[in-house]
């Protein structure tokens, strides 16, 4: 069955809508299991909207963005694995694996768009550096509304215009560019933490830093909890001693006011 | 610092500073992640709180656009303590220390708990009911998650009136208290880089038939696991802080790196 150009249209907003959704990770309306739904809707299928965003959810179940690693795109999994089951009649399981270019191309343009909005934070810097709040939230703004007018195009041209074109193009784009993506994503936030120690690293700090980072290397576990907890164990340590320093000076400066007043 | 507790923020500010906490990843990049969106959601009440004071509210939004990532469903409680400390204007140190040594380990148990444990469940359980045919997979699956958002209200008045009882006993050691924070933070940052910096060699020497030395298991983490991750920081550390080199120009040259060393097959 052919997609209307009302079908297309009707999509992309769906898209820009859910989205953004999985750019705030708000409501988890972004989740196959919804998109699919949304999608069979739109194409007058509920049924085979909700057989396929059944059987997309349980295979991106696994996939998730923790730690800081972008899985293949959830929304054009949901959305291309119910239009190429409705324009193809292929089997639910089939259609989502063919669905799945879509999903790694919608994947490699957000991690561009990762790191190229960093460019927005110089921006940003100068806002903060002028008390400008009206920046802050245009640039969020900005941000949001690019991420969302992509998701519209890429869907309305993944469904309605050249859904053959579009898979040839994500099978042609070059595995260095796509992996250099993931490089690039993964060294970024050197120059986040390097910020950060600008403002925050004195000498005097430094013996911290190194201690979380060994701990943090040589322990095997999910998060930084415990390096949370020796942190406190630091900060406490270095508060005792400092506090008993200033309590041990005032008792010492009463004692020779005292003295003195003996005198 | 000047320690005036007077409150200016009322229950609406913090509901409202719960439900913008969904901007926190609007502005969301990989240089400081999260940060433009956790700043955006906190400007109404830091607005309210240094109303002309120009230089206050400078430093707190400077401070607030540091690198940071953190569980979206669970930052209320962040944003709340934080903002009851800017209400109370404690000390820059303190807040900024705070947040340094909350954010990862929050995201730690919020991806323990979100995505490990409940979409898996309830993924499970709705999908089988939408493979079969039935709605009200969709519809389940939708309502838990409008739970959980509506938990955001909760966590943030949590973590807001924790902060008003804390800073109340804090102030006159807050010099201290600032070190201390410091202290934490800086822990924290050394683990951060250590999980959050990834390089890895792909680069494998052939010395003959029989052994190849992968530069990456075989050297780099020979001497020290994450080397080349501290190792760059510091380097982009030194071109800050010693070169005053623009992180505009230092984003570019990392992402170039990046694609050129891939396309070469280093990285």
């Amino acid at each position: 069955m052919e997609i209307t150009l009302m079908q297309g249209i009707g999509l992309a907003i769906m898209a820009i809508i859910v989205g953004v959704d999985f750019w705030l990770e708000g409501f988890f309306i972004f989740r196959p299991i919804i998109v699919s739904t949304l999608t069979g809707l739109i194409l007058g299928d509920v049924q085979l909207g909700l057989i396929t965003g059944g059987i997309t959810e349980l295979a991106f179940a696994g996939l998730t963005p923790a730690g800081g690693t972008q899985p293949p795109n959830p929304v054009l999994a949901g959305v291309m694995s119910t239009v190429i089951a409705y324009t193809t009649m292929t089997e639910a399981t089939a259609a989502m694996a063919l669905a799945l270019p879509f999903s790694f191309l919608m994947q490699y343009i957000i991690l561009f768009c990762y790191s190229t909005f960093s460019f927005f934070m110089k921006g940003a810097d100068q806002a903060a550096a002028e008390a400008d709040t009206a920046k802050i939230v245009k640039i969020n703004i900005t941000c949001t509304a690019i991420i969302a007018l992509l998701y519209g195009l890429v869907v309305f041209l993944c469904t309605f215009v050249a859904q053959d074109a579009m898979k040839t193009f994500v099978e042609v784009l070059p595995a260095w560019l796509t992996h250099g993506f993931e490089v690039a994503g993964g060294i970024l936030p050197a120059v986040g933490f390097a910020m950060l120690l600008k403002v925050m690293l004195k000498a005097e700090f430094i013996p911290y830093l190194l201690i979380g980072f060994v701990i943090a290397c040589f322990l095997d576990f999910s998060n930084l909890l415990p390096i949370a907890v020796v942190g406190v164990a630091l900060a406490l340590f270095v508060y005792n001693i400092e506090k008993n320093m200033k309590t041990g000076k005032a008792v010492q400066n009463i004692a020779e006011e005292e003295e003195e007043d003996g005198i | 610092m000047a320690s005036d507790n007077k409150k200016v923020l009322d229950k609406k500010d913090i509901n409202r500073l719960a439900f913008d906490s969904i901007f926190l990843q609007a502005g969301f990049n990989y240089e400081r992640m999260q940060a433009c969106g956790f700043l955006g959601a906190q400007l109404p009440a830091l607005k309210k709180i240094y109303k002309d004071d120009k230089e206050g509210l400078s430093a707190a939004m400077t401070d607030n656009l540091e690198f940071i990532n953190t569980h979206p469903n669970l930052v209320g409680f962040l944003m709340g303590l934080l903002i009851s400390m800017e209400e109370s204007k404690a000390d820059r140190g303190i807040i900024k220390g705070l947040k340094v040594a909350l954010f990862a380990p929050l995201a730690g148990i919020g991806d323990a708990i979100f995505w490990f444990t409940l979409l898996p469940i309830v993924a499970g359980i709705c999908s089988s009911m939408a493979m079969e045919g039935s709605v009200l997979g969709p519809i389940i699956f939708f309502l838990v998650y409008l739970a959980i958002f509506a938990m955001r209200w909760f966590w943030t008045h949590l973590g807001y009136n924790l902060g008003v009882k804390a800073v109340a006993q804090i102030t006159d050691i807050s010099e201290v208290l600032s070190k201390a924070a410091t202290v934490l933070g800086c822990t924290v940052i050394g683990g951060l880089i250590a999980s959050y910096v990834s390089i890895n060699v792909q680069t494998q020497i052939v010395v003959n038939e029989a052994k190849t030395v992968a530069l990456q298991a075989d050297f780099f983490d020979k001497i020290f696991p994450n080397i080349l991750s501290i190792g760059y920081v510091f380097l982009m550390y030194y071109f800050l802080k010693k070169k005053k080199v623009s992180p505009v120009v230092l984003i570019i040259v990392t992402f170039v790196l990046a694609i050129v060393l891939s396309f070469f097959g280093i990285l």
